[in-house]
């Protein structure tokens, strides 16, 4: 549970950086939020749906990136504040909307709020989006901790009012998902109502005049950021070295001179403003040195645009040095970290630093090789998705045509590697095996003679595949959708969507029937329980058999840590010590070496398979595989 | 000895390379081999060094001395047919069944009286299903001995039934297959891998000659080509030296001489040596220029006893096969084993003679083959 | 309250799904009502799911520090699994490090596939002590299943952790804080687990 909505002004909470940015929206006075649920970014809007209720204000769970941005820009257009969050996939989502809301402007404070993901540790992509932010041309804030993320959220709702456009926050995974202390401020009580003003339509035409107008609105922004108390200098009045960074980097640029004892040699020069560029704060840091060194995350866009402001007035600035992703001082690819400073500060500067004796380097290091197994990612004890990529596989070997399965986002893009046994063979966007699909399925004129499969999540489904679904059902694409129904968004952590009966709010929903959806368009569909593996074979078989066009088969089986959590096990499992023939038996660990539960698992001693009750789950499709019978599972 | 017998070995020695007879003997033992459409298909990696399915496989190397050694207790045996007790014609004498299977009904008459008489349990006979798809099937009374009657001549992975079962563990089991699937159960009953398999329960095989069998998928697709929109409800081969394809299908009868649907011949069955059954308990196939008759091959004391309990019983009639009979049959089996010789050799990576292992019967085969161009 | 070092670095690791974000978030809470200044790193994310996960968190009076924690600076590591100890040692550990050990095993699913090997627990144990100061062990995994639900792990660990009295860790802190986080009987649950885990701990010594 959240402690965002504490209303005692002062207290200092543990919060998260999200938790920290819906504090700021909550403290700005906002009444709408609504987000596609992604990580690093999915605890914004959860934290607030958990408050929602209790402080009136409005929570939306919304099928995609785009719808939420609309919902939230229909708030701003009533006059009322409004929010929207997603990861940087779902900002390419709703870019064609935001590129289009720019023009027009907006009312009510808007803000969006995009989490990027460096080293895409829970991503298909590495992206950049402050971009987006040159792309079309609105204001972009960086926090750089915890209680900034609050206060820069909370201040970007009345710039967003004061300019009338939407205005953009950057976060990224090690402030998004990392926590630090927050002390809070008011939380307001009066509330504004809601009213479109229809004297006045929101147009982005005629193109021209909003166009100039918009950058209009972003000089007038550049100005405000001028006096932004986000932008600071930390250092000596001349450094030998200037660092110009933004986001994450500053924590790890503060840690690095700590540690090296740089504090009277290095400067920091930090923006939280970083678009439009504050051009006179920036030139007075750079007067402070020769050298500057920029430390940002994914792409080089201060680095880029400082260096093109520098140009412009290099005259008076003089020769500059300047290091960076362009120069490999730093990596361009990937997140930061202190060491990386603490390694590019240590050459530059010349100073020495050994954090640790060389042979326990050595030692620790041999350690973790040789007795720390890497852990290769897998589905979850009880996974549906197992049992749904091992009758996928069955019924692939057995139709015998190298059928394909094309995927994408969610807990079963697993499948790409062993935990779903190398089925799954394209990933990109939200519904893109579906829309992938389309395409292959129109070669069979070409020559293509393997089946076409594609995967998506429930999720997935409503957020991205329905229209792909649409475009194969009218234009006779040939090939077998199967929606892996988990009633989920599992990956992000369990969030409602139109299929599970239940809102942001807690509010209770009429679900939309898939099944009931593909019969409307003409679409057929078939539905089966992937722990019935056999069953499900079968059906595979049959709809990759037989007919043309676009069929559609339902694997639905609840998530087993959403099910774990409301009813516990189905089963209690266990190996019959006795039938169990371990190492005699011809199956060559069926159980462990191919089915790769890990849930189940193999001791050496005895030489048979046993089941680890604190990480099994119940689900007793094991039982269904052994060739042996020795798997048993009891109804609890 | 560390060369692989595994799966992988089976794979890349007789899967890989076109010589999987479709016997069915290494499918369905385990979770990784399963028959499916006229394939042999491989659900998972496994990577043990020795298994069942290679084991059991008539396509990897194979000591055909040692097998005549535990079948009949001697290594010498006559090369053109195997060993011999003796070698009658006979046909059927049940109406019912004559009418049902291929020839003379001899096959389905003996399977039935050992059913009838106590003598086996079951039996596992080959089945033509939906799409002429042969399959096994365990059999246990008369009625379903005639679902299974007439020639499939499309290859099926009947042993794939033997091993799947179920059965009960105290069962006395009948099988008729054609001559890899006999050599295969030879295999079976003689592997170390599995003391108690199934076909350690086989009291009586009954093999059929056989020149070669069809792959299903080309041959089906070929059908379907050739006579679009026609379900196919029968199909037969008539004897040489006639061989016509005839079918009977929902328009009519329609013939296909047997040149154009030779390239559907399974490429295993080239490298074939055995057209007689050479390890069966008895052995049945045509008689040329006498249709309705069978030939018999009686080679074991089980052969010979079913074979006088049907002639007590008055199921069968006998007489002796005419000599000229007797000797174009020789001919025939050594023309194919002088074949399989040719093919073996051609192979071209040289490994691809699961013979090559017996090297006397290699020397055997081409002295007799010299011989009988002499 | 002074920290004998400033800042006061602890990793906390473990396999995904073994709470290890939630102790995470617990401890920190708990330090920063007693006026700490807390910053927490979580890696997660799709590591969910049967990867290692890791939360690093820095303590101090001074500063928010960053979320990340340079090489070789943990104080404490406190592992819910044996091997992620060992795992995290090689990055961030030095010869002062001490370890907080559960001894449960989770195997890997390589070696659960039989690709890999998972080492003799003695043997982790012996090379975490060559790398460390000192270690103390408990088998938390074994109490929460006692308990009836192996989820109580975490909670056990952060019971053990207020008996070596490294950081001001106390089970009234811990009350004031799970009461806010969690319903009634959770949270009575969790003291309970607090209480055992604290009762359990001990240091290990090379036989």
């Amino acid at each position: 549970m959240s402690l965002i909505k504490t209303d005692a002004p002062g207290q200092r909470l543990l919060l998260m950086g999200n938790e920290a940015i819906a504090r700021g929206a909550l403290e700005a006075g906002v009444q709408v939020c609504a987000a596609y649920p992604g990580n690093p970014s999915s605890e914004i809007i959860g934290t607030l749906s958990q408050v929602a209720e209790e402080l009136g204000i409005y929570v939306e769970w919304s099928v995609n990136e785009k719808v939420a941005l609309e919902v939230a820009a229909a708030a701003s257009l009533a006059g009322l504040r409004g929010l929207a969050a997603m990861k940087q996939n779902g900002l390419n989502v709703a870019s064609d909307f935001l590129l289009n809301l720019n023009l027009s402007g907006s009312k009510g404070g808007l803000v969006v709020v995009v989490c990027d993901d460096p080293s895409a540790l829970s991503s298909s992509n590495e992206e950049d989006s402050r971009a987006f932010a040159r792309l079309a041309d609105l204001p972009l804030l960086e926090p750089s901790g915890f209680q900034e993320a609050k206060e820069m959220t909370k201040w970007a709702f009345e710039l967003s009012e004061e300019l009338g456009l939407p205005c953009l926050i950057r976060s990224v995974t090690r402030v998004s998902h990392a926590r630090g202390n927050v002390q809070l401020g008011e939380l307001p009580k009066a509330e504004r109502r809601a009213r479109f003003d229809t004297s006045k339509p929101i147009l982005p035409v005629p193109v021209i005049w909003t166009h100039r107008l918009l950058h209009e609105k972003l000089e007038k922004c550049r100005k405000r950021f001028e006096a932004s108390e986000f932008n600071l200098y930390r250092g000596p009045q001349r450094a030998e070295l200037l660092i110009l960074t933004s986001g994450a980097g500053w924590m790890y640029a503060l840690e690095a001179i700590s540690n090296l004892g740089l504090e009277a040699r290095v400067g920091i020069a930090k923006l939280g403003t970083t678009w439009p560029l504050p051009e006179g704060f920036l030139k007075e840091q750079l007067s402070r040195s020769t050298k500057v060194l920029f430390v940002e995350e994914v792409d080089p866009f201060l680095e880029t645009n400082v260096k093109g402001f520098a140009a412009q007035v290099q005259e008076e600035l003089g020769p500059k040095l300047f290091l960076g992703k362009s120069t490999g001082t730093l990596p361009d690819i990937g997140e930061l970290t202190p060491d990386h400073l603490i390694r590019v500060l240590k050459e530059l500067l010349e100073v020495s630093y050994e954090p640790r004796p060389a042979t326990y380097i050595q030692e620790a290091a041999q350690a973790a090789s040789q007795a720390a197994p890497p852990r290769t990612l897998g589905f979850c004890a009880g996974c549906p998705h197992r049992a749904t990529y091992w009758a996928v596989k069955k019924a692939l070997a057995l139709d015998g045509r190298d059928g394909f399965v094309l995927g994408d986002i969610g807990c079963y893009s697993l499948g790409m590697g062993p935990a779903g046994f190398f089925q799954m063979k394209t990933l990109h966007a939200m519904g893109s095996g579906a829309g992938l699909a389309n395409g292959f399925g129109q070669l069979g004129r070409f020559g293509l003679e393997q089946p076409v499969l594609a995967v998506c999540g429930d999720s997935t489904f409503y957020h991205a595949a329905i229209p792909a679904l649409v475009n194969a059902r009218y234009n006779g694409a040939d090939f077998l959708m199967l929606i892996l129904d988990n009633s989920a968004t599992a990956m992000t952590g369990f969030q409602p969507h139109p299929g599970t009966g239940r809102t942001a709010m807690g509010e209770v929903a009429n679900p939309i029937d898939i099944e009931a959806l593909c019969r409307a368009l003409g679409v057929r569909v078939q539905s089966a329980d992937p722990f019935q593996l056999d069953r499900t074979v079968e059906l595979l078989l049959d709809l990759l058999q037989d007919g043309k066009g676009v069929r559609v088969l339902v694997l639905r089986q609840e998530c087993a840590l959403v099910r774990g959590k409301r009813e516990g096990r189905a089963f209690k499992v266990l190996v019959d010590q006795e039938r169990c023939l371990g190492l005699k038996c011809g199956c060559n660990r069926l159980c462990t070496r191919v089915f790769r539960c890990p849930g189940l698992v193999w001791d050496g001693a005895s030489g048979k398979a046993r089941v680890d009750e604190a990480i099994c789950t119940g689900c007793g499709v094991c039982a269904s595989i052994c060739p042996a019978s020795a798997i048993l599972k009891e109804a609890i | 000895m560390d060369q692989d017998r595994g799966l992988k070995a089976l794979e890349s020695l007789v899967l890989g390379r076109g010589l999987c007879t479709m016997c069915g003997a290494c499918a369905r033992m385990c979770p990784y081999l399963e028959t499916f459409n006229g394939r042999i298909v491989k659900l998972h990696e496994c990577d043990l060094q020795e298994g069942r399915c290679f084991a059991h496989c008539p396509r990897t190397a194979l000591d055909l001395a040692a097998l005549n050694r535990n079948r009949f207790g001697s290594e010498e045996v006559p090369l053109e047919l195997g060993f011999q007790k003796r070698v009658l014609m006979g046909r059927g004498l049940d109406p019912g069944l004559r009418g049902k299977a291929q020839t003379g009904g001899t096959v389905s008459s003996l399977v039935a009286l050992a059913l009838e008489e106590g003598l086996v349990d079951a039996a596992v006979l080959t089945q033509r299903g939906k799409d002429l798809l042969p399959a096994g099937r365990i059999v246990s009374r008369r009625e379903e001995v005639l679902e299974c009657a007439g020639s499939s001549y499309v290859a099926s992975p009947s042993l794939a039934a033997l091993n799947k079962g179920p059965w009960q563990g105290h069962e006395r089991i009948a099988l008729v297959g054609v001559p890899c699937q006999i050599w295969a159960l030879e295999k079976m009953r003689s592997c170390e891998l599995n003391q108690d398999a199934p076909a350690r329960k086989v009291v009586l095989s009954i093999g059929l000659f056989c020149t070669w069998a069809l792959s299903y998928t080309p041959f089906v697709s070929f059908l379907r080509r050739k006579f679009p929109s026609e379900v196919v409800e029968a199909m037969d081969i008539t004897p040489p030296p006639e061989r016509i394809l005839r079918i009977r299908t929902s328009s009519g009868s329609r013939e296909v001489p047997v040149e154009e649907i030779r390239p559907f011949v399974q490429p295993a069955c080239t490298v074939c040596a055995d057209m007689t059954s050479e390890l069966a308990d008895l052995s049945v196939g045509t008689v040329e220029g006498e249709p309705g008759w069978n030939t018999l091959i009686i080679r074991t004391s089980a052969g010979e006893s079913i074979l006088d309990r049907a002639l007590a019983r008055g199921i069968l009639e006998v007489k002796d096969l005419p000599a000229p009979n007797a000797q174009h049959l020789a001919q025939a089996s050594m023309l194919k084993k002088r074949r399989a010789l040719e093919a073996i050799k051609q192979m071209e990576d040289g490994k691809g003679g699961y013979l090559l292992a017996d090297s006397r019967w290699l020397e055997r085969v081409r002295l007799g083959t010299e011989g009988g161009e002499q | 309250m002074l920290l004998e070092k400033d800042p006061w670095n602890l990793v906390i690791t473990g396999v995904g799904g073994q709470g290890n974000v939630l102790a995470s978030q617990i401890l920190g809470q708990i330090l920063v009502d007693k006026g700490y200044l807390v910053t927490i790193g979580e890696t997660y994310g799709a590591s969910q799911r049967g990867g290692s996960v890791m939360s690093h968190m820095r303590v101090s009076t001074k500063d928010q520090f960053s979320p990340l924690i340079p090489e070789g600076q943990a104080d404490l590591v406190i592992g819910l699994e044996p091997t992620e100890v060992l795992r995290v040692m090689a990055p961030y550990g030095n010869p002062g490090t001490m370890a907080l050990v559960n001894l449960r095993p989770i195997h890997p699913i390589d070696v659960i596939a039989g690709e890999n090997s998972y080492p003799e627990l003695q043997k982790v144990l012996a090379r975490l002590k060559r790398l460390s100061s000192r270690v103390w062990i408990l088998n938390a995994t074994e109490i929460a299943l006692e308990m009836g639900d192996p989820i109580f792990s975490n909670i056990v660990m952060l019971g053990a952790l207020s008996a070596l009295e490294l950081l001001p860790v106390d089970q009234e802190g811990f009350a004031s804080v799970v009461q806010r986080l969690m319903p009634g009987h959770k949270a009575e649950e969790n003291l309970v687990a607090f209480q055992k885990g604290k009762l359990a701990v001990r240091e290990y010594r090379e036989t």
